[in-house]
């Protein structure tokens, strides 16, 4: 784990904190060390209230630390989102090119690669559509596409199966599964159903809520491909659950 | 909309509308509907620039009171201002209808920019649209429902600012020709005027706000 090099992501110490209510200071992270290798799947488990978006946000940056150090070892991260967070302005095409145009790809090459993506991910003849005449789960394959198009080696995922149904959801896991074997970028997923976590992760992390900690980090060693029916699973699945009670 | 044209044909038909001049009438409004687009043209690009430019800059909080501020100042008060430096020109008319056009445009795109949900900023950023490419490709695009909204209440005003300047100008335009035919009281002529007016703003409205309302509601759908 010193080696540097396989390390894609090392936080050490990481505090945040916000004013409540009453306009006390209270932590919204505290003291949250961890290490992610590259390549990795890493899930991020634990009750609402964890901070665990927060943690997403402030590993890329967008909000600012109070204490600690984050070493990011990646070049490109890109996000999916759980509620999507498409432009509804621009067709699903567009928006899977977005960030190829903000990187001031010429439009042909970059609608291109953003076309191969949607393909890739399952959405074909539905490119020049609005987010709005598409379904959860479409929309939801147009936000990993836009992800996919900058060609990220650290993907961030945010509670992307909780809005959509079962069918769907599987169906989403099976393409992302079968999308990190391709790509084999680091992947770290906020997740809050077990099952999902233990059947795609190596590792799974469980935080507790109120303040946000890490509270234990699970290796999940079951071989792949995983057959959720199987009764080692349930084994893994049942003492993960019994860890995020406990902290719960 | 029938109700007014119906009145209109039945007034006309009974040849209520005999002693009008219709060239003079047409005239006037024309004048004013010019005043009006240049001020709207205008206010629409100031007030979109500025606007975008404050939503951009991390000092939108810190200036949403000041324009609120601004805004609460009855713009029909700062008419002597505007004479003392245009004079009673198309330059004052149209200066100070961009004056009382340019806020609910400006306040509309600074409250959609303010409202934005907060993932999809989180995803401009992510993917890339920062520095002015988040003013061009993010902001601008995400303000066009605001931009509308604005400029339908900014016109509405705009209406009033360029007749009540025209009036109090009296030199030119539809405010001038209603001043001069109202002197003695409701006549022929203020009437159709009036049904005039009417007539004109929900033409645009059919034509051009109508459309671009669907087109943004279509486009712009959660």
């Amino acid at each position: 784990m010193t080696d540097s090099t396989h390390i894609a992501l090392s936080l050490s110490g990481i505090s945040m904190r916000f004013k409540d209510e009453t306009d006390h200071s209270k932590f919204a992270l505290r003291d949250i060390s961890l290490s992610i290798s590259k390549g990795s799947f890493v899930s991020i488990a634990g009750p609402s209230g964890a901070g665990k978006s927060t943690l997403m946000r402030a590993i890329l940056g967008l909000i600012p630390i109070d204490r600690g150090d984050i070493v990011r070892n990646f070049e490109h991260a890109a996000m999916v989102f759980q509620n999507y967070a498409l432009f509804p302005w621009l067709t699903a095409l567009e928006n899977a090119a977005f960030g190829l145009h903000m990187e001031g790809v010429p439009r042909a090459k970059r609608n291109q690669i953003a076309l191969e993506k949607l393909h890739e991910v399952g959405l074909m003849g539905l490119e020049h559509h609005y987010p709005a005449a598409l379904s959860g789960g479409q929309r939801q394959r147009v936000g990993l596409a836009r992800a996919l198009a900058i060609n990220p080696d650290f993907l961030i995922l945010d509670e992307p199966f909780s809005n959509l149904d079962t069918i769907t959801a599987e169906n989403l896991k099976k393409d992302l599964l079968m999308i990190w074997e391709k790509y084999g970028m680091t992947i770290l997923m906020v997740n809050h159903l077990i099952p999902d976590a233990v059947e795609l992760s190596d590792t799974v992390i469980v935080m507790s809520a109120h303040p946000g900690q890490v509270k234990k980090v699970l290796p999940i060693a079951l071989p792949r491909p995983r057959d959720a029916r199987q009764g080692q699973f349930f084994k893994v699945v049942d003492e993960l659950t019994e860890v995020i009670r406990s902290v719960s | 909309m029938s109700v007014i044209l119906f009145a209109t044909g039945a007034l006309l038909a009974l040849g209520y509308f005999t002693g009008v001049d219709w060239h003079v009438l047409g005239e006037a409004l024309l004048r004013t509907t010019y005043r009006l687009v240049l001020a709207y043209a205008l206010a629409l690009f100031i007030g979109t620039f500025i606007a975008l430019v404050v939503g951009w800059s991390p000092f939108s909080d810190a200036l949403f009171p000041v324009f609120d501020i601004l805004q609460n100042i009855p713009s029909f008060a700062l008419i002597p201002i505007f004479i003392y430096f245009f004079g009673f020109t198309d330059e004052m008319i149209i200066l100070f209808a961009v004056s009382s056009i340019i806020w609910p445009i400006l306040f509309a795109i600074l409250t959609a920019i303010k409202s934005a949900h907060s993932d999809m900023n989180d995803a401009a950023t992510i993917f890339g649209a920062q520095g002015l490419r988040r003013m061009i490709y993010y902001l601008a695009p995400l303000s066009f429902p605001a931009i509308l909204t604005g400029s339908i209440v900014g016109v509405a005003i705009g209406w009033e600012s360029v007749i009540g300047a025209e009036i109090i100008a009296s030199t030119s335009g539809f405010g001038a020709f209603i001043k001069e035919a109202g002197a003695s009281g409701i006549n022929s002529a203020t009437i159709a005027g009036i049904l005039a007016v009417l007539i004109l703003v929900f033409v645009i409205n059919r034509l051009i706000w109508a459309p671009l309302l669907s087109e943004s509601a279509r486009r712009y759908a959660e």
